[in-house]
C-alpha cells in the first residue's frame, strides 16, 4: 500500500503550487507587452503577493523537501551535473574560475568539484558521474580537443539517465531518458552530418537509444544531411525530421513539446514521483517561455514569431 | 468465563481493532496530502478537513459494533452471558463484516480522498465532487455494519 500511495503530500502541494504557474493566456499577455516592468507586473499577479520568484533551484529544494527520500528525481539533474563537470575541468584547463559557467540545481557540490577533480579524487563524485570524469579529464588534458570531450561527456550523462531510470524502474524516467536521447542524437546526427564530421566523432557524440538504433543513425548521419532526414523519416520521426530541416528553433521546440507531452501524462496521478518530476518540468518550460518572450522582445522579434515559438505549458 | 464468551469478545475487539487501524491509515494518508497542500496555501484548510475525516467514521462503525456486541453480550452490564462455543462463534461471525470492510474501505477511502485533495489544491470550486467521490466508498462499510449488527441483534443468547 505504501508504494502505491508515496509521497501524497508532496504531490498535493504541488497540485497547489500549479495553481502559480502561467497560463496560456498569460504568456499572451506577456507577448503583448511592451516593457520588461508590464511583463514582471503580469508574471506577479499570477503568482500572488509575497510570493518569490520562480527559480528552478526554488522548485528542487521545495520538491525535495517534500521527497527527500525520491533518489529517481536526480535523473532530472544529470543534464546539469554533466554540463557542470564538462565547465569545471575546461575552466580549470584554461586556468579559469568555473562558478560563471555552472547551471543550478545540480546534484554535485560546486564548491569541492574543481579541487576533486584536480586531485583526481573520483571516488568523491556520484556513482553516476565518476567515470565520466576521469574519461573527459584525460581526454581533454590529451588532445585538448573541448568539443570531442563535450560529446563524450553528453553521451555519458544521457547513458547515465538511461541505466538509472532502468535501474529505478520508473516507466516515467525511463520514458524521459528515452526523450531526451532521442533528441540530443537526432541534434548531434543532424550537426555533425551538417559539418560533416568523420565516423570516429560521430560514433563518441551518438549515445543510441531503444527508440533509435545507433549504428544506424550514425552511417545515416555519414551518409548526408538528405540520407539522413531519410532515416529519421523511417524511424518514425517524420515531423521531427521535417522541423529539423525548415529551422533548429522548430525542431527544439518539437523537443521541448514531445517532454512535456509526458509531463502532461503525470496530471491525473495522484501520488507517487511522476506528478513531481512534471512539476519539475513544467517550471522549467515556463523559465524557457520567459526567456524566449524576454530575448525576443529585446531583439524585436515580432508577436507572431515569438507565439510560434512558445513550448507547451503544463496547465 | 466460558469459551463461547472469549470468542463473542474477540470478535467485539476485532470489530473495534480493524476497523479503526484502516481508518488510521486512511484518515493517516488524506492528512499527509491535506498537510502539503495548507503548507502551500493554508486558506484550504477546511475544505481539506472534510475529505480528511471521512475515512474516519469506519473506526466509528467498529466501536458501535463493538459497544452493541458487549452490550448484548452483558459485559457492559456487568452481568456477562453464559454462551455456549456456537453462539460464540456466531458473535465473532458477526463481528466479521464490519471488521473487514472497514479495515479495506477505509483504506480505499483514504485513497480516493487524498486524490480529491488534489482537485481541492488545484479547483477549490469542485471540492464536492472530491467529497462525493470519497462518500462512494462509505456505502460499503455502512451496508456492512447493518449485517453486522442484524447479525448481532439475532444471535439467540
Amino acid at each position: 500500500m505504501m508504494s502505491t500511495t508515496r509521497y501524497a503530500d508532496a504531490v498535493a502541494a504541488v497540485r497547489a503550487m500549479e495553481n502559480f504557474l502561467l497560463r496560456r493566456s498569460d504568456l499572451e499577455q506577456l507577448i503583448n507587452t511592451e516593457s520588461e516592468s508590464e511583463r514582471s507586473n503580469i508574471i506577479a499577479s499570477r503568482r500572488g503577493t509575497g510570493a518569490e520568484e520562480l527559480s528552478l533551484e526554488s522548485v528542487w529544494e521545495l520538491i525535495r523537501g517534500y521527497a527527500p527520500d525520491c533518489d529517481e528525481l536526480r535523473i532530472l539533474l544529470y543534464r546539469n551535473d554533466f554540463h557542470n563537470l564538462k565547465a569545471a575541468l575546461k575552466s580549470m584547463i584554461a586556468g579559469r574560475e568555473p562558478h560563471g559557467c555552472y547551471v543550478r540545481p545540480t546534484g554535485l557540490d560546486l564548491d569541492t568539484l574543481c579541487p576533486v577533480l584536480a586531485a583526481k579524487e573520483y571516488e568523491k563524485l556520484p556513482q553516476y558521474i565518476r567515470s565520466t570524469a576521469e574519461e573527459t579529464y584525460e581526454l581533454l588534458t590529451r588532445t585538448l580537443d573541448g568539443q570531442l570531450a563535450d560529446s563524450l561527456a553528453d553521451t555519458a550523462c544521457m547513458r547515465a539517465m538511461q541505466r538509472d531510470a532502468d535501474r529505478y524502474g520508473s516507466s516515467f524516467m525511463k520514458r524521459f531518458a528515452q526523450l531526451t536521447t532521442v533528441c540530443a542524437d537526432i541534434k548531434t546526427a543532424y550537426r555533425c552530418s551538417i559539418m560533416k564530421k568523420p565516423l570516429s566523432f560521430i560514433e563518441t557524440a551518438v549515445c543510441g537509444s531503444s527508440e533509435l538504433d545507433r549504428d544506424q543513425l550514425v552511417r545515416a548521419s555519414l551518409g548526408g544531411t538528405a540520407v539522413l532526414l531519410g532515416f529519421l523519416e523511417s524511424a518514425g520521426y517524420g515531423q521531427a525530421a521535417g522541423l529539423l530541416a525548415e529551422s533548429p528553433a522548430k525542431f527544439e521546440k518539437w523537443c521541448d513539446d514531445a517532454i512535456m507531452e509526458l509531463a502532461c501524462t503525470a496530471r491525473m496521478q495522484p501520488f507517487g514521483a511522476e506528478p513531481l518530476a512534471a512539476y519539475y518540468i513544467a517550471a522549467e518550460t515556463e523559465l524557457k517561455n520567459l526567456r524566449i518572450i524576454s530575448v525576443c522582445k529585446e531583439a524585436g522579434i515580432d508577436r507572431d514569431t515569438i507565439t510560434e515559438r512558445m513550448r507547451t505549458l503544463y496547465v | 468465563m466460558t469459551n463461547g464468551l472469549v470468542l463473542a469478545i474477540l470478535g467485539a475487539a476485532l470489530a473495534a481493532l480493524l476497523a479503526g487501524i484502516g481508518s488510521a491509515k486512511g484518515v493517516g494518508l488524506v492528512g499527509e496530502a491535506a498537510a502539503g497542500v495548507v503548507s502551500v496555501d493554508p486558506s484550504k484548510f477546511s475544505k481539506v478537513l472534510i475529505l480528511q475525516l471521512l475515512p474516519g467514521t469506519q473506526g466509528l462503525y467498529g466501536l458501535l459494533a463493538a459497544i452493541l456486541m458487549l452490550s448484548r453480550i452483558g459485559v457492559i452490564g456487568g452481568s456477562p452471558a453464559e454462551l455456549t462455543a456456537a453462539q460464540g462463534m456466531m458473535f465473532l461471525i458477526a463481528a466479521l463484516p464490519i471488521a473487514v470492510v472497514g479495515l479495506i474501505s477505509a483504506v480505499f477511502q483514504g485513497r480516493t480522498a487524498a486524490a480529491g485533495v488534489g482537485i481541492t489544491a488545484k479547483k477549490p470550486e469542485h471540492n464536492g465532487k472530491g467529497i462525493i467521490m470519497a462518500a462512494m466508498v462509505e456505502t460499503y462499510a455502512i451496508l456492512a455494519l447493518l449485517i453486522s449488527i442484524l447479525l448481532i441483534y439475532n444471535i439467540k443468547i
